[in-house]
């Protein structure tokens, strides 16, 4: 059979065949699992919340409330969906589409486990750079084409707000890839091999801290959440989007936070790295089994940090977002790439 | 700024505070949420719910039909209509309540002397027509025997909704007047 095809297509031809089924079933995977983990996130988060309210949370639909998220999405699918009248119509429609598409794109570039990934590309880090910030095209189109002023000003403010943070998590990222030596996530997360504790986390530690704040406002979460103020702009870029249309927002979201959590335990916290002693003695597919579950416990840590601070503290004004940003941020980063690089040139034999 | 406020602003201490204080709060305290429709909360003593009219021994109504309780409604919604029996008695014909304007003061049940209109501890009792709140003396006999049917039920009926009639004394019994008696006698 596979002589016959050879004879017909040519070998090279069928190779290129069986690699781009791979890569689709590939996709395939990673959207299905990661849009689970998605709706999962938002049954973890509103549990957390709940508990630090001191309430109960999601507990009626299925086991212990399990279902939720599914009852959630459900009932989105079948909401009427609304356009406004002197809405800009094709935009409107592309706005959510760019947003969601541009979060599961990220997730491409993501080694999930040792030797899993999409697309392994030597400018990784960068194309999730890229990647978050053509989500801002949707917010300001969705912001814009909605031809409402609290869609329209919230677009504003997600636009001026990511663009002030893009700056500082890339400045941030800068110190991990002088140490790492590579934009390739999975060159990365193998380069911390030789620090203390396996992780960047430790000698980046300023990295880290510029990275985690400029991650919340790049998702536009709380305390960043400006871009959504409820207290001001009702539901801030997606005031005018209903049913579906807001669930792709929603979605697009929570990807968004999965995905900087990932880069977060990939960049900083050793992602799915364990130590030599205890992968030596297992066979490859327990070692690989146990690094995924090493990495979703650090993703959802982070993913923990994110709800916590949710829940603990109020919005930012709008100046102090911008100050925090221009004034406190980016300084700290170019001093932690100073530092890097000094400590770089002078500990040559050490690092 | 001195340098232990310094401190505290580049260490973040007072979000970390905060953080841990939300960590601590979720951890340790149990929330305070009624899981209602699974979970019903016993209604207080002297609960004023739903009305009923009570009967007595004979099952028979206990109004008397004397108005009392219309007369002292704040919101005016006890509508009561009487008749001239056979034995030139007086017969209650109608005796409506409009459960929607009424404010569960319970001023009925303290002028009623004779206990005959009552409040349970019933309060889910929502519906869907408007002539459904509106309690006719059919159904409001029929409340007295579901929630006042049994032990509990009497119980709660003689510690909150007791008859005054049951109380009375005769007036040489009261204290005022037998002072007065002594009066007399010297």
């Amino acid at each position: 059979m596979n002589d016959i095809l050879k004879t017909i297509v040519g070998p090279e031809l069928l190779g290129d065949a069986m690699k781009i089924i791979i890569i689709l079933l590939k996709i395939a995977a990673v959207i299905a699992v990661g849009l689970l983990h998605v709706a999962f996130a938002t049954y973890f988060e509103r549990k957390v919340m709940a508990h630090m309210q001191v309430r109960l949370g999601p507990r009626e639909v299925g086991p212990l409330g399990l279902f939720q998220p599914f009852a959630d999405g459900i009932k989105l699918f079948f909401k009427e969906d609304i356009i406004p009248q002197n809405a800009d119509k094709p935009l409107f429609y592309l706005a959510p589409v760019i947003f969601f598409a541009s979060a599961l794109t990220s997730l491409s570039v993501l080694p999930f486990f040792d030797g899993f990934v999409i697309g392994n590309i030597n400018i990784g880090l960068l194309f999730l750079f890229a990647m978050s910030s053509l989500g801002a095209y949707g917010i300001v189109l969705s912001g814009w084409s909605s031809n409402s002023k609290y869609a329209f000003l919230g677009g504003l403010r997600s636009a001026s707000q990511i663009i002030s943070y893009e700056i500082s998590m890339g400045l941030s990222l800068v110190g991990v890839m002088m140490m790492a030596g590579s934009f390739n996530l999975s060159d990365i997360v193998r380069a911390q091999h030789h620090y203390p504790l396996g992780i960047f986390a430790v000698p980046q530690l300023l990295g880290f801290f510029v990275f985690v704040v400029a991650a919340f406002a790049e998702t536009n979460r709380l305390p960043f959440d400006l871009p959504e103020a409820e207290s001001e702009l009702v539901a801030g870029y997606f005031t005018e989007y209903s049913g579906f249309r807001f669930a792709m927002f929603f979605l697009g979201e929570y990807t968004g936070m999965l995905v900087m959590s990932s880069v977060a335990a990939l960049c900083f916290l050793g992602g799915w790295a364990l130590p030599e002693f205890v992968t030596a003695n297992l066979p490859e597919f327990a070692a690989k089994a146990l690094g995924l579950f090493c990495f979703l416990i650090k993703v959802y840590a982070f993913m923990f940090l994110y709800y916590w601070v949710r829940s603990t503290l109020p919005r930012y004004r709008y100046d102090q977002l911008m100050a925090i940003g221009w004034k406190l941020l980016i300084p700290l980063a170019l001093c932690n790439i100073v530092i890097t690089g000094l400590a770089k040139m002078w500990f040559k034999g050490l690092l | 700024m001195t340098s232990g406020k310094l401190i505290r602003t580049i260490f973040f201490v007072e979000i970390l505070k905060g953080l841990a204080f939300t960590l601590k709060t979720m951890l340790f305290t149990k929330p305070v949420t009624r899981r209602y429709p699974k979970v019903k909360v016993p209604a207080l003593p002297g609960f004023r719910g739903l009305h009923a009219l009570a009967k007595n021994e004979e099952g028979k109504l206990k109004c008397v039909g004397c108005g009392l309780c219309g007369a002292y409604c704040p919101s005016k919604c006890i509508h009561i209509y009487t008749s001239e029996g056979d034995d030139h008695s007086k017969v209650v014909d109608r005796y409506e309540i409009d459960v929607l304007r009424c404010v569960f003061c319970g001023f009925c049940v303290e002028a009623c002397p004779f206990g005959a209109i009552t409040l349970s501890e019933h309060y889910e009792y929502a519906n869907y027509k408007r002539e459904d709140f509106y309690m006719t003396k059919d159904r409001l006999l029929g409340n007295w025997d579901k929630y006042f049917a049994g032990p509990k039920g009497e119980r709660y009926f003689k510690d909150f909704w007791q008859p005054k009639s049951e109380n009375f004394i005769g007036a040489r019994d009261q204290a005022m007047f037998s002072k007065v008696k002594v009066k007399e006698k010297k």
